[in-house]
């Protein structure tokens, strides 16, 4: 909102920020982690709540993560996973039964034992709350049992091999009511003080169970803090990392040769492109989305991401295990979108609905794609809504045809993106998450093996077979995969974005000189 | 003057009760759904289902609407879906510092555009009044986004004299440290308003008799502008900033944004990107009571100032 009129205020003054246009701060050199020290960072968001259970925005679950380890996580910087509170952990045979084992010893910050009941607790708790966005996702557990204090096990009706990744996120971490009644986790940090839309500050957690992971003292997250103010706020030194960064500083960055070491970047999982109604006139028919498929330049969408994505050729981003890297997007080629068109009975073109909501990005990103269309005789029409009144309109089966699409999927597994976004058991009659409304047999059945399928290698081969038939049916252009940038001060070391999409404060180390 | 005080603050409360009802029904127009904004685009349709079911949404909005007036006579105003918090609490938390930002504000362009406007009367159509004219027209013109990205790039980012936003706990000068640029940046536009009205007003009663009487009967320069020019004009200036203080009282959703300001305005610009409507119907109250309020206290200072005015 107030970023383009920032941009344009700053950008005049800005090509002469500092005399040399390089970082002010330096690292000490220090080859092994330091002990010590404040992590500052910062978001544009606020952090609605501190109760893993009802947490659904990113930002909440940033502060989260760092206060309520889980029985198991991500590795950092990896999307491998790596056990957490659970020493070991077991699938059955037939993907169905899982049974963990904590490890030995472990507390909360107050001494009290992390018990496996305390895991069957968090879990019931997601289930009964009628406000938890994550009941949905033990939907399928058919039983939960703690049978002594450090072994859980979990049974689900139907096999899903990609289950333990559920037990990653946040809401399944145990958690326990400490003296002052507020839910406290037994993570790296602790909650020091949380002023609503101000300012989350934790402090190092002095009895977690892994002390040697955990480097700084505490960390300071600014709140609401808007991505100009945040990068001027590192210029100053008072940030030591900057995510989102707003396009202008990345640009400026990106160009600074100096700036280069100090620029991070992964793949998110993420799915961006457009996603169509293929149950209604004109999108039903095939040819029509292959068509679009083809007149989309998806290279005038990276422009205007300035380089931050990578081109999709379906929905499963890179680095996820199964996707086709082999398979080639859809090239632009207008003659072709314009051959099928003439088949499909719309020689004279046609004309559609583009429903984007507000903001720059999504609306840049209507109006180019409104420029390839008209290359091929479709005339679109935008039509820009709010971000909730747009989340709430594509879900419904009257809703609008053919909109932006943007998915992050919650785990690096294909269930994430083709279970969740084109099964024929994820439409729904009013906030559908399949808001294709998408429905292939054939897909079904590949994906309802995939999930029953312990071997990674005939898992994969599955899930290359699905995603040519997503590519061939097309129910979205498909366009690209958002990556993670962000800048660190140099002696901000352990710190990169995390390719799930979680803020690893513990692996985080700072390399300040005493006195700078 | 009592019965007149009782009748606007019964005035006051059914603006504000009009208000909130006005609000209440275009929120229960508008297509988003706000179960789907707090669950998230990963949530099932189920959970979703289950979260309006607890909220009541489902109910109909004569029904919500008479619970929610029900609530709110007894001084619950209900809890942020977002956060749990009562309302109350959250309202509790940000009138304060918008309280700060808007007396702060009013106090700097009643300082900066009076005595302007004070200046370009006495020296009409020559090069002060030509100068302070253009610049008020400039200052009113220029959006406080624009005013506020410059202060924070120019002032605050470049010199290092002040905070790039943010509230300021560590004690009274950190906090004015702090209000400064906020201040400031609502308060250009403001004080290019109070400079015009102030030299017309004492422009005109310059040229008036009273004054010309006044210098016959040999008062000081200084006498006759404040005690018989300035002291008469003040009545639209103090009905101005009454207008203006309530409005500033209500939040200011920008300026509040781009300075990390914990305030109203802020609030409200979350609230409706969060669809959490129990927020946005606080803040939407507060903010009518705030300007029924100020316009009261206007009328009052007014009057006792001007005597014809009772």
């Amino acid at each position: 909102m107030t970023r383009a009129w920032l941009a344009v205020a700053v950008a005049g003054a800005c090509t002469a920020c500092s005399a040399d246009h390089g970082p002010r701060f330096h690292a000490a050199g220090s080859r092994t982690p330091r002990a010590g020290g404040v992590l500052h960072v910062a978001t544009e968001q606020h952090v609605s709540t501190l109760d893993p259970a009802l947490a659904a925005d990113e930002v909440s679950l940033y502060a989260i993560h760092a206060m309520f380890d889980t029985l198991v996580d991500y590795a950092p910087g990896s999307t491998a996973l790596v056990p957490r509170l659970a020493a070991r952990w077991d699938m059955s045979a037939d993907a169905r039964r899982f049974t963990f084992t904590l490890r030995d010893g472990v507390t909360y910050a107050d001494g009290a034992p992390v018990v496996a009941a305390d895991v069957a607790a968090s879990l019931d708790r997601a289930r009964t709350l009628p406000d938890s966005p994550y009941g949905s996702y033990l939907a399928d557990v058919s039983s939960i049992a703690a049978p002594d204090a450090r072994t859980l096990a979990i049974e689900l009706a139907h096999p899903d091999a990609a289950f333990i990744y559920t037990l990653t996120m946040s809401f399944t971490a145990p958690a326990h009511r400490a003296g002052d009644g507020a839910l406290a986790g037994a993570g790296p940090f602790t909650l020091a003080a949380w002023e609503p839309g101000v300012r989350v500050v934790l402090a190092r957690n002095p009895r977690y169970y892994d002390a040697a992971r955990v480097h700084v003292a505490g960390v300071e997250l600014r709140e609401n803090v808007p991505a100009d103010v945040q990068f001027l706020a590192f210029e100053r030194g008072e940030l030591d990392a900057v995510d989102h960064l707003a396009a202008p500083d990345y640009q400026w960055l990106a160009g600074e040769p100096a700036w280069q070491p100090y620029l991070r970047g992964a793949s998110t999982l993420s799915a961006f492109g457009w996603r169509m109604n293929v149950r209604v006139p004109p999108f039903d028919d095939v040819r029509v989305r292959r068509a679009l498929n083809y007149a989309d330049d998806k290279a005038h969408a990276l422009r205007i991401l300035g380089g931050t994505a990578e081109i999709a050729h379906g929905l499963l981003p890179p680095g996820v295990p199964g996707r086709d890297d082999a398979l080639a997007p859809y090239p632009h080629d207008a003659a072709a979108a314009r051959r099928l068109l003439a088949e499909a009975g719309h020689a004279d073109g046609l004309d559609v609905e583009l429903v984007t909501y507000a903001g720059d990005e999504p609306e840049r990103l209507a109006q180019s794609l409104q420029a390839d269309l008209a290359e091929v005789g479709v005339r679109a029409r935008i039509v820009t809504m709010s971000f909730a009144a747009y989340q709430t309109a594509i879900g419904k089966p009257d809703g609008p045809p053919l909109s932006l699409a943007a998915w992050g999927g919650d785990s690096p597994d294909p269930t994430s993106f083709l279970d969740a976004k084109l099964a024929t058991s994820a439409i729904g009659s009013d906030a559908s998450a399949n808001d294709s409304f998408y429905s292939n047999p054939a897909l079904d059945d590949l994906l309802d093996r995939a999930r029953a399928e312990r071997d990674p290698a005939r898992r994969a081969e599955l899930y290359r077979r699905a995603e040519r038939i997503v590519f061939d049916d097309a129910p979205w252009i498909f366009e690209y995969h958002r990556r993670a940038i962000e800048v660190v001060q140099p002696y901000l070391m352990g710190y990169d974005p995390h390719p799930v999409g979680i803020h690893d404060y513990a692996s985080a180390w700072l390399d300040r000189e005493a006195g700078e | 003057m009592i019965r007149v005080v009782a009748r606007r603050l019964a005035w006051t409360a059914l603006v504000a009760w009009f208000v909130v009802t006005a609000t209440f029904a275009l929120l229960a127009a508008i297509p988003d759904d706000p179960m789907r904004a707090l669950l998230g685009p990963h949530a099932s349709e189920q959970s979703i289902a289950a979260a309006r079911a607890h909220y009541c949404l489902d109910d109909g909005v004569v029904a919500r609407y008479g619970c929610f007036v029900g609530d709110a006579l007894r001084g619950d105003l209900g809890e942020s879906y977002r956060s749990k918090r009562a309302v109350t609490d959250v309202l509790a938390d940000r009138w304060w510092p918008t309280a700060q930002l808007a007396f702060a504000a009013l106090a700097l362009q009643l300082a900066i555009g009076v005595p302007l406007g004070v200046i370009a009367a006495r020296r009409r159509g020559r090069w002060p009044d030509r100068a302070i004219t253009i610049g008020a027209l400039i200052a009113a013109s220029a959006p406080a986004f624009v005013v506020g990205s410059l202060l924070l790039d120019v002032v605050a980012f470049r010199t290092g004299w002040l905070p790039l936003g943010g509230y300021g706990d560590a004690g009274v000068l950190d906090r004015l440290r702090h209000l400064a640029l906020p201040a400031l940046t609502l308060a250009a536009g403001g004080a290019a308003a109070y400079a015009r009205l102030a030299r017309a007003e004492v422009a005109a009663a310059l040229a008036s008799d009273h004054v010309r009487t006044a210098r016959a009967k040999g008062a000081g320069e200084r006498a006759v502008v404040l005690h018989h020019a300035l002291r008469p004009g003040a009545a639209p200036l103090i009905a101005l900033a009454g207008v203006d203080l309530g409005a500033l009282l209500g939040g200011a959703i920008l300026v509040e944004w781009i300075f990390q300001w914990p305030g109203l305005g802020r609030e409200l610009l979350l609230a409706v990107l969060d669809v959490d409507l129990p927020v946005i119907i606080g803040i939407v109250l507060v903010s009518a009571i705030a300007i029924a309020l100020a316009n009261l206290v206007a009328d009052v200072v007014a009057a006792w100032l001007d005597p014809r005015l009772r």
